[in-house]
């Protein structure tokens, strides 16, 4: 066992924190107050990827024929812990670099890999994903939109919902049911569907978490070219589940709480309560949280590091670190108080974005289920 | 980086839990706890296969000693590891007479295995004491959360050899780490043994482990147990510093008493019996967070240790 950075990955490190003190404007907070799917937000983040990936960042875990630099998954981490930790300002790109592209450089054909791969390597393009319906969230697999063949296209009629950055990307990852007779995980295919196609109608849903945090996307008799399927007609789960296991070690939400609790602390200690009764230890028991979700966290990508399948420490990191972030968003709200009703301030800004923690990318009830029967072996359920 | 555990590391934990399955275990436990008493033949069997200086060892060390605690607490073994085979050598640089019980100068509460011990570690101000103890200087108490307990004269808490400058930050995050790894194995030991349980357990035609209603509760333990893990062995491997000590500690003791409870409502009136081993780790777990102040105490301490709260 060891608990150290290599002295690369430290150095490292230190030079994308002096590039993020550069890069990040001074008003970044406020710019990104109104959340990830904003319009001020998905702007800054195509310029800044673009920025980022010129220093050879963005993708440096990619295989290096793909526009990678074969780094390892330590270095990814630390590039997400300080993307997460300022705000993650990669916005929607995040997913791009950990799943789509490896998606796609594993099941894509040449055209796709050479459509796909240098762009999202550039920082030039912006994804959504097509996955929830409106009757399919947390049971993936009863998805219904259709995707029936019509000569050398697919005739894709449905409705995605809770659907993330749409209004502005250029492709959606889409999962549809490619074989009509089919039932749950047969019959899937993925589609990479340009979203300009005819018959693409995004409708926002308006929330409490963000401007433009969720939409509807309802697709009438869009035709998708079949060259733009991912992988094999109706074997798309398997596509899903591959992209997924790229996407364990998911958003190093620790790392933001981590940093959002010295703010607070910070800021109770500048208002002379840190010696309150109660509130030092309610600081420091969401300190213990957020640490313990770090190192659950890196025994994710120690698996990943050296090769291993994905396991059910996935699940764990997951449950520990949006537990971090939840507690932690809580704690500021009340530390700051009143003042944390203004729809600007820091802790309302935060809030807003750790509410989503547990049930945005997968319900923390499904992650219990997959710990209660794959790591302590109990009895499925009814 | 690298969070697995290394080949010597196994072999370590293999040999531990070998002579553990021989000389530990609950049903042991539970004779030992009925009246009270110390497992001198597990001290004596720990001590001649080497474990007794497994800290101080030429290929092992900290990290090696808080895996040795957590599995003896694990085994519900009745012997003072933590304080013996981790905080004494690791504090005084040497092995120390065991068995070794931990006490603080200014504490005249109840200390656990006071009765049995030989040794004696305070924490007086800045610096660790060693003292010898001596027929009389220990009054041996009832108490029924799985350790011998007994309060020590105040004589022999501020009597003994100072261990010089520094000394007593060193026993308090060593202390930390310890009972955090002994909170950590009973968590772990009292987890599984429920879901053995609720696996078994058939109501409504059906064993209960198989309602998300129970999964769920023992699944967020199993969260805290894992957490309470990584968090003890990167304090242990990075050699105990202050913020890594105090957290490990809070996290583990605030844990426990979560999985006392969760492990206890899971189990029905069973659990309260001594025929059902629950009672040796989910008592000790309790016992356990009494210590040096509690999760509340160690909690503190990682605010003033991160963010310089007073104490």
């Amino acid at each position: 066992m060891e608990f150290a950075f290599s002295p690369e990955d430290t150095a490292f490190r230190a030079e994308l924190r002096a590039f993020l003190a550069r890069e990040l404007p001074a008003d970044w907070v406020k710019l990104s107050k109104d959340g990830p799917g904003s319009d001020a937000q998905l702007d800054f983040s195509r310029a800044f990827c673009a920025k980022l990936a010129a220093a050879g960042w963005l993708t440096q875990h990619w295989p290096r024929e793909y526009g990678g630099r074969d780094a390892s998954p330590w270095r990814h981490a630390v590039l997400g812990e300080e993307m997460w930790a300022h705000g993650e300002p990669r916005g929607s790109q995040y997913m791009n670099v950990n799943w789509i592209g490896p998606a796609i450089m594993k099941y894509g054909s040449d055209a796709q890999k050479a459509l796909h791969l240098p762009r999202i390597s550039r920082g030039d393009v912006l994804w959504c994903q097509g996955f929830s319906e409106p009757n399919a969230g947390s049971d993936l697999a009863a998805l219904k939109t259709r995707a029936l063949r019509a000569g050398e296209a697919y005739v894709v009629n449905g409705q995605k919902i809770w659907t993330s950055y749409c209004n502005k990307a250029d492709f959606c990852f889409l999962l549809v049911r490619s074989d009509a007779e089919s039932q749950r995980h047969r019959g899937i295919s993925v589609l990479l569907m340009p979203m300009t196609l005819p018959g693409v109608e995004v409708r926002e849903i308006p929330s409490v978490v963000g401007e433009r945090y969720f939409h509807e996307v309802f697709l009438s008799d869009v035709r998708v070219p079949v060259d733009c399927r991912l992988g094999p007609e109706h074997e798309g789960w398997d596509v899903v589940t591959y992209a997924l296991a790229y996407e364990r070690v998911g958003a190093a939400r620790y790392a933001k709480a981590a940093l959002v609790l010295d703010e607070v602390a910070a800021h109770v200690r500048s208002t002379g309560r840190l010696g309150d009764g109660g509130l030092p230890e309610r600081l420091a028991e969401a300190r213990a949280l957020c640490e313990a979700a770090r190192l659950l966290a890196y025994r994710v990508i120690d698996g990943r590091a050296k090769g291993g399948p994905p396991t059910v420490d996935t699940n764990l990191a997951r449950v520990a670190g949006t537990t971090a972030d939840k507690v932690v968003g809580e704690l500021a709200l009340e530390v700051f108080g009143s003042e944390a009703l203004v729809y600007e301030s820091f802790a309302a800004a935060n809030f807003r974005l750790s509410m989503t923690a547990g049930v945005a990318v997968g319900a923390t009830e499904v992650q219990l289920n997959l710990i209660a029967t794959r790591w302590l072996e109990l009895p499925k359920g009814p | 980086m690298n969070l697995e555990l290394s080949d010597d590391q196994r072999a370590v934990l293999d040999g531990v839990d070998a002579l553990l399955a021989r000389h530990a275990g609950p049903t042991r436990a539970a004779e030992l706890a009925a009246k009270g008493g110390y497992d001198d033949a597990l001290e004596a069997a720990l001590a001649e296969a080497g474990f007794g200086e497994i800290a101080l060892g030429e290929e092992t060390g900290a990290l090696e000693a808080a895996l040795v605690t957590e599995r003896v607490a694990r085994a519900a073994g009745g012997v003072a590891f933590a304080a013996g085979g981790l905080v004494a050598p690791l504090v005084a640089g040497r092995v120390l007479p065991g068995p070794v019980a931990l006490a603080r100068a200014d504490d005249a509460g109840p200390i656990r295995s006071a009765p049995a011990a030989r040794t004696l570690l305070v924490l007086d101000g800045e610096v660790a004491r060693v003292a010898a103890l001596a027929p009389g200087d220990v009054t041996p108490l009832r108490s029924n959360f799985g350790f011998p307990v007994g309060r020590i004269t105040e004589a022999a808490r501020r009597r003994g050899d100072a261990l010089g400058a520094g000394s007593g930050e060193r026993l308090l995050a060593w202390w930390r780490v310890g009972l955090a790894a002994e909170a950590l194995g009973a968590m772990d030991a009292a987890l599984r043994f429920t879901v053995g349980y609720v696996t078994e357990r058939q109501q409504f035609g059906r064993p209960i482990g198989s309602f998300q209603a129970v999964q769920h509760r023992l699944a967020e333990c199993a969260v805290l147990v894992e957490g309470a893990r990584w968090l003890v062995y990167e304090a242990a491997a990075q050699g105990a510093p202050a913020e890594a000590a105090a957290c490990a500690a809070g996290f583990a003791l605030a844990g426990a008493g979560r999985v006392h409870r969760e492990t206890h409502q899971l189990s029905g009136a069973i659990g309260y019996t001594t025929e059902h081993a629950l009672h040796v780790w989910s008592m000790r777990l309790q016992a356990l967070r009494l210590e040096l102040g509690g999760p509340a105490a160690q909690l503190r301490a990682l605010a003033r240790e991160r963010w310089g709260a007073p104490v």
